[in-house]
């Protein structure tokens, strides 16, 4: 049997979460942590990025929450002067669905990195996609395992020479978009590390997407995948870029269409992830697409359990003890002695 | 409280429960997969909540990892383990006491969690109450052991007066709790995730939306007060042992143990927990019924142990443990108090019977006291139904 669970009034944006008093500074979002990654690690373009952009959002800095797995980018949440949580490796996204299910009011963000998010925690993230829990994911994508120094991801190409791949990988990798979009998320999007621009405007999209937000970012781990993106980022960048915006021109399979992140058949969103050879080396199979795939609107899972909390309490009467006091005595009793 | 949960038998049935109770502000999700839900637990915790989880043996072990991230971001958490026969997938519908060592020690590193045992399916609602204190004024993750028999079991239970339920307060931190250098006024300027209450050694609970209060915690070590990474030796060695002194404080809030000895002149001791109560009990029954001496001691807490429990084994010439595993807590009893305790150990997957177990205390009282038993109808002989009359 299958009840309607009723369509309650979508919510939009951040509209739950309390606003700033007044205008903030990127300063005030960052800690006094050191910060601990390799010289030139795409990483810290991802951090300024992320610390220029907060104080637009005009959120309440307490109100915002970052969640990290295990791996080099998962160190982020030290490094904001926000609310956050390093976990443990993969289940960032579990715990992400705890702290916005529990509470309406808060903004949360989940960093994690290829080996994070879709080895080890592959489980979590599509069934935070599939929910629609209210989050933005930030998925590091360097195609390499960095903090354990150097072994293939299940984003890197095959035949990768890593030290645990020395004959080259064998694995076929996921293209990340393609598998948020195969989980029914309702945004999905790519962004590079070094395009300050397109990161922010992307990740500005995400935030205010109410729902679970996937973004892929580029990052270049210069130590360990050196120049993974390179194809993709400098003078010729463009030729071997598609920038999707809604109505970019798209060709696939003999067929042209305007793209529409809106639509609700993922169908052609999920031909447009197909594009340019993720599974490869970046850049020699045709152009990458980046920017926003999908942006459709579907109530979150938390704001629908904290409904059916509200439909619950208001279907009662009397106070908490009273309500306590009638379930306890509900069923077989009986009195004994005087 | 917010309930994150996998279906596992014997342990759903709170799942299906609760889920019914959400007019109480009650939030069940159930989640993708054991780690998951233990994982939203713990997002709920650190959100405000208290988080719950709800499993069996395998679900232990597969939330090792995360209960280890509560102990180490020590965040209130109940793990409600409702024990069933193993290893393995073992016996899912059948009862067993073998998860104590794994609730004990299952986790990397010196990760200790108390754990709070009901001893029958009466004491449950009790046995709750009483882990969630611990785990909310001591920020903790407790584990909760139960088995099978008490999840399928019924009996008659006092309804508690709601007004005479404890109150547990979270006392949520509210505001800086460390004088910075920078301070003008000498008062408290920032605040320290780490800095503990010198009483129960607990650290500041601040939730998500609390201004000026904004803090990383995780797993990695954290230094000392301020709660920041930190990879010195000393610190490290230090933190080991404060979480562990944290833990071992509980015992300072427990009730004395309750011994019952009628006579008075026992020299044999019995000691178990959980839901081996009701049979250890109707044991040393019959074993008084048919004249001899013999004392029972019950354990709900058995981490910490409470304070008076090696005193109490010192007293009795023998002690007699019966589990229904192979020794667990013999194990941990002769750890910590050196007390030779002799084992009575059935794993058939049922509860233990009276009569058997009475035979087991009978030889033994005769050892100790240098007598011949013969428990005759109070023991494996029939007649053997004597619960009808209680002794007085
Ligand atoms: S190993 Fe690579 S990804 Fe990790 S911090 Fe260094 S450069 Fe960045």
């Amino acid at each position: 049997m299958s009840i309607d669970i009723g369509t309650p009034s979508l919510r939009t944006g951040t509209e739950l979460v309390p606003a700033a008093d007044g205008p903030q500074t990127g300063k005030e979002f960052t800690s006094d942590q050191e910060v601990r990654w390799c010289p030139g690690c795409g990483d810290y373009a991802v951090l300024k990025a992320v610390q220029s952009f907060l104080p637009d959002l005009g959120l309440r800095r307490e109100n915002i929450v970052f969640v990290s797995g295990i791996g080099c980018s998962s160190r982020f949440p030290y490094y904001l002067d926000t609310y956050g949580m390093h976990s443990i490796h993969g289940r960032a996204p579990s715990i992400a669905t705890g702290i916005a299910t529990a509470r309406a009011d808060l903004n949360v963000w989940v960093v994690t990195g290829d080996g994070d998010a879709l080895s080890i925690g592959g489980n979590h993230l599509i069934h935070a996609l599939r929910r629609n829990v209210n989050m933005t994911i930030l998925l590091f994508n360097n195609r390499i395992y960095g903090l354990t120094k150097g072994q293939y991801s299940p984003t890197s190409e095959v035949g990768k020479v890593t030290k645990t791949s020395p004959m080259g990988s064998l694995d076929h990798p996921f293209n990340p978009i393609s598998l948020a979009l195969g989980a029914e998320a309702t945004f999905v999007a790519r962004t590079i590390d070094s395009d300050r621009k397109h990161l922010t405007a992307v990740l500005s999209a995400a935030a205010a997407h109410r729902g679970t937000s996937l973004v892929e970012i580029y990052q270049n781990c210069p130590i360990f995948n050196d120049g993974a993106f390179d194809a993709i980022k400098g003078p010729e960048a463009d030729t071997h870029l598609l920038r999707l915006e809604p109505g970019t021109e798209v060709t696939a399979g003999g067929r042209t269409w305007a793209h529409d992140p809106t639509a609700a058949d993922p169908a052609d969103q999920f031909a447009v992830s197909r594009l340019g050879d993720t599974a490869g080396p970046l850049g020699l199979g045709g152009p990458i697409p980046i920017g926003i795939f999908r942006q459709v609107e579907r109530p979150t899972y938390d704001d629908l359990a904290r409904a059916q909390v509200d439909q619950s309490k208001a279907a009662v009467e009397g106070t908490p003890t009273e309500r306590l006091t009638r379930l306890i005595n509900a069923g077989d009793t009986w009195n004994v002695g005087g | 409280m917010s309930l994150g949960s996998y279906p596992i038998t014997p342990a759903t049935d709170i799942l299906h429960e609760l889920s019914k109770h959400k007019s109480f502000g009650v939030t069940t999700l159930q989640a993708e997969d054991e780690i998951a839900g233990v994982g939203a637990a713990i997002g709920a915790a650190f959100a405000g909540s208290l988080g719950v989880t709800t499993t069996s043996g395998p679900g232990i072990a597969l939330k090792s990892e995360a209960i280890g991230l509560a102990v180490m971001t020590e965040l209130p958490l109940l793990i409600v383990d409702v024990q069933r026969g193993g290893p393995s997938t073992g016996l899912p519908t059948k009862t067993e006491q073998a998860d104590l060592l794994q609730a004990m020690y299952g986790r990397n590193g010196e990760a200790p969690v108390p754990i709070v045992a009901p001893q029958s399916p009466g004491d449950c609602f009790a046995a709750a109450v009483e882990a969630a204190r611990i785990a909310i004024t001591y920020r903790t993750p407790v584990m909760l052991l139960s088995d099978g028999y008490l999840a399928n079991g019924s009996e008659p239970w006092m309804i508690p007066d709601v007004d005479d339920l404890p109150l547990i307060d979270p006392a949520f931190a509210t505001g800086p709790n460390h004088v910075s250098k920078k301070s003008e006024d000498g008062e408290p300027d920032e605040f320290w995730p780490y800095l503990r209450d010198e009483e129960t050694l607990a650290r500041p609970w601040a939730v998500p939306g609390t201004a000026g209060l904004e803090h990383r915690i995780g797993g990695l070590e954290k230094g000392d007060g301020h709660g920041n990474i930190s990879y010195d030796p000393a610190n490290h060695d230090f933190m080991v042992r404060t979480r562990q002194a944290k833990i071992q404080a509980i015992a300072k809030s427990l009730p004395p143990l309750e011994v019952d000895d009628p006579s008075g002149e026992a020299k044999v001791l019995v000691i178990g927990w959980g839901s081996t109560y009701g049979p250890i009990g109707a044991a040393c029954r019959r074993v008084r019924r048919a004249g001899y001496h013999v004392a029972q001691v019950h354990l709900r807490h058995l981490n910490p142990f409470p304070r008076d429990l090696g005193e109490i084994l010192a007293r009795y010439d023998k002690v007699l443990v019966p589990e229904m595993n192979l020794g667990q807590l013999s194990k941990l009893l002769r750890a910590e108090y050196l007390v030779d305790g002799i084992g009575y150990n059935h794993v058939r997957g049922l509860p233990l019977k009276a009569a058997e177990l009475a035979e087991a205390i009978g030889q033994l009282v005769g050892q100790a006291e240098g007598i011949d038993v013969d428990l005759g109808e109070h023991g494996l002989n029939p007649p053997a139904d004597h619960e009808e009359a209680p002794l007085s």
